[in-house]
């Protein structure tokens, strides 16, 4: 596996892309082309040409290192906010370039949600977490708009029953699992289109887990959502369509039963079936 | 590989020896360093317990004053001869002869002049003051007669609270035997008392001891904060903020940080000669005014707070802000909403160590005139004043026996504010923390 040339990485990943071209099931929301990101002097994503589809979950796999999260943090510019990090190529949303200078990344960022690594919610009260995004951005009129937008994203992120009662305690004071619901709860109260996920369930138990999985399905209906994960198993179970990065470079990217049964690219084999990563 | 290592790895019973030998040493070690440890907190006490025993100890009398009881006749001749009742004209009355003629009618035989002045001179001249005062106040007691009580002389002072012994030889003391003699007859007459020294607590400085008062010195002090901190804490947290959350990280900005940095350990006697040349002689702002001396220790406390309110912005966990930026949160929105809140407490502490320092901090101010004789209470920014720091070494510097219960007394003042601030700022620390 190891012998596997650049040259040969390149053209694979060449003539998968082309392949993917004809299998248009979903408009794309995203379109990276050639998207690279240098920190510093590294490297570290090179010419990654990939499509996210509208209202599915794109998942993306890979060893550590490989770029995957940095690749994700591209999609709302949160690279923007790490000292000697260039991003170039463009990055279209809905046919518009993110990366534009007439783009306003506070916009931008209303529309392409976040959920990080480790739950991350406020020093402030459950309340005050949800409601964190519509009042920075004025989405609500009123109060009772405010406490209407904050009650039905606590519904569709599943925590409304655990915490209805007790919605003025501190969200830090929430088990590991509600945290990381309590995040999502935070992005969907911005309404956002496209939710990006940073490995949510890396610091969460199985139970926790397989709560967050389930509602990454439900909330596929309504938005387009981006996973990077560290678990082949939970890119299979939710995702419709799956990337593998290896060393900065996109290996392949196509449906997620497709990779997992039938890789077209040695790495992506090896990567699946453990020989390493 | 050693015999001794060979041994080890074999494991077993040989292992278990060498281990058990070593664990008694470990042990010894923690239970030395234990002891360390207690010592050293030991000994800071007890040195704590020194300095607080000996200023206490000296200091708490100055809260006490020995006060005369005259009888005084407020005589039509000698205030208001005229009959005008006007104010003006009754401030520049002779007073003295007032309370001269009280304590003389208490020792009629008095006859020679120079015992004459002896006796005067039991009674502060302040009492003068507060006649006047008194009558000013209240012209009805004109022609009338009333007892009251009037400051004693810091000698007479000296004597009741036992500073001065009466079995030492006449002429090594400052009270003489006539002298003793009268104030064992007021004493006996119950016309001495030590009452509480409201004059300490309520007048600026004096030359008379007995008179001087911790108060002008307490308000030049409050003064001179309250124009460090209206400067100081915006200007440090808005540096803070913007080198922290907004500047580039570049050269520039490490040599900012570099300069920052020295600047905290300037002395500060340099920084009160900055002040003079620049403030006092360039733009010409009033010598020893409060609000010269809350500039210079403006310059003294910034990096101070600068330093602390860059550490606590630092503490606060990226994963906040990755948040708030993630939501879409503006730069401003992030700082202001999450990052400062949090960084409140550290700040809140920084600066109130800060100010500690500029309370107690003398040097600077020598150098900017607020080290003159002022009497009167500061009533604004720009009326000359003096601090608490200042004040003591004043009266650290005069020669008066009873400036140096009164030097104590001030030093119990200046540590009271210093404990009262120390302990806003564990209260705040504690009240703001919030965990995550």
């Amino acid at each position: 596996m190891e012998t596997v040339t650049v040259r040969d990485t390149l053209h694979n990943s060449l003539d998968i892309r082309q392949a993917e071209g004809d299998a248009t099931s979903m408009p794309a929301k995203i379109q990276a082309q050639k998207t690279n990101v240098h920190y510093g002097d590294k490297h570290a994503l090179k010419d990654v040409v990939l499509d996210v589809r509208e209202g599915e979950v794109t998942s993306f796999i890979g060893p550590s290192g490989c770029g995957k999260s940095t690749f994700l943090r591209c999609l709302n510019r949160m690279n923007d906010t790490i000292d000697g990090c260039r991003v170039s190529g463009t990055v279209l949303m809905d046919g518009e370039d993110i990366y534009d200078p007439k783009i306003d990344v506070v916009q931008l960022r209303a529309r392409v949600g976040m959920v990080f690594q480790k739950p991350n919610p406020f020093p402030k009260s459950i309340y005050d977490n949800v409601a964190y995004g519509p009042r920075i951005h004025g989405l609500a009129a009123n109060k009772d708009e405010l406490d209407e937008i904050v009650l039905i994203s606590l519904e569709k992120a599943g925590l409304l029953a655990e915490v209805k009662d007790r919605m003025d305690s501190p969200g830090t004071g929430l088990s590991g699992g509600q945290q990381q619901r309590l995040c999502i709860a935070r992005a969907i109260a911005v309404n956002p289109e496209v939710i990006l996920m940073d490995e949510p369930c890396s610091a969460l138990d199985p139970i926790a887990t397989a709560k967050i999985e389930e509602l990454i399905d439900e909330l596929r209906e309504n938005y387009t959502i981006v996973i990077v994960t560290h678990s082949m198993q939970q890119a299979a179970r939710v995702s419709q369509r799956t990337a593998f990065f290896h060393l900065g470079e996109l290996i392949e990217v196509g449906d997620t039963e497709q990779i997992f049964t039938n890789p077209k690219h040695k790495l992506t084999q090896g990567y699946i079936t453990g020989r390493f990563g | 590989m050693s015999e001794m290592t060979k041994e080890a790895l074999r494991g077993g019973a040989h292992t278990r020896e060498l281990v058990a030998a070593g664990i008694r040493r470990r042990y010894r070690a923690e239970r030395r360093f234990r002891l360390f440890g207690l010592t050293a907190i030991v000994s800071a006490l007890v040195f704590m317990l020194l300095l607080f025993v000996s200023i206490i100890g000296k200091g708490y009398t100055a809260f006490l004053q020995t006060e005369i009881r005259l009888p005084i006749h407020y005589d039509v001749q000698v205030i208001d001869p005229q009959g005008l009742r006007d104010a003006a004209e009754m401030r520049r009355a002779n007073y003295g002869k007032l309370y001269r003629d009280g304590i003389r009618s208490l020792f009629p035989d008095v006859e020679s002049r120079q015992d004459k002045r002896k006796l005067n001179s039991l009674v502060s001249s302040g009492a003068t003051f507060e006649i006047r005062d008194e009558v000013v106040k209240n012209p009805a007691l004109i022609g009338k007669s009333q007892e009251i009580w009037v400051p004693a002389s810091d000698d007479v002072d000296m004597f009741v609270k036992g500073k001065i012994d009466r079995t030492s030889p006449e002429n090594e003391r400052r009270m003489t035997d006539l002298e003793i003699a009268w104030i064992d007859a007021l004493v006996a007459d119950h016309r001495i008392e030590t009452r509480f020294n409201w004059r300490f607590f309520t007048q600026g400085d004096s030359r008379e001891p007995e008179l001087s008062g911790i108060w002008g010195a307490a308000v030049g002090s409050f003064l001179t904060m309250l124009v460090t901190l209206l400067l100081s804490f915006p200007l440090g947290v808005a540096t803070a903020v913007y080198l922290e959350e907004f500047a580039p990280k570049n050269r520039w900005t490490d040599i900012i940080e570099v300069n920052i940095n020295n600047l905290a350990a300037i002395p500060s006697i340099v920084f009160g000669l900055l002040g003079l040349a620049v403030f006092l002689q360039f733009f010409g702002l009033p010598r020893s005014a409060t609000v010269v001396g809350g500039l210079v220790l403006t310059l003294m406390t910034l990096p101070t707070i600068i330093i602390a309110a860059r550490v606590s912005l630092k503490s606060v966990p990226p994963s906040i802000r990755e948040a708030a930026l993630g939501l879409g949160a503006s730069k401003m929105q992030m700082v202001t909403n999450d990052v400062l809140p949090l960084a409140m407490p550290g700040i809140l502490t920084g600066t109130i160590i800060g100010m500690g320092r500029a309370l107690g901090e003398t040097a600077p101010l020598l150098m900017i005139g607020m080290v003159a004789f002022i009497v009167d209470v500061p009533g604004g920014f720009s009326d000359p004043a003096t601090v608490l720091p200042v004040q003591i070494y004043i009266w650290a510097d005069s020669a008066e026996r009873a400036f140096v219960e009164r030097t104590s007394a001030a030093i119990i003042v200046l540590l009271t504010f210093l404990i009262l601030m120390n302990a806003a700022a564990v209260y705040l620390r504690s009240k703001f923390e919030r965990r995550w």
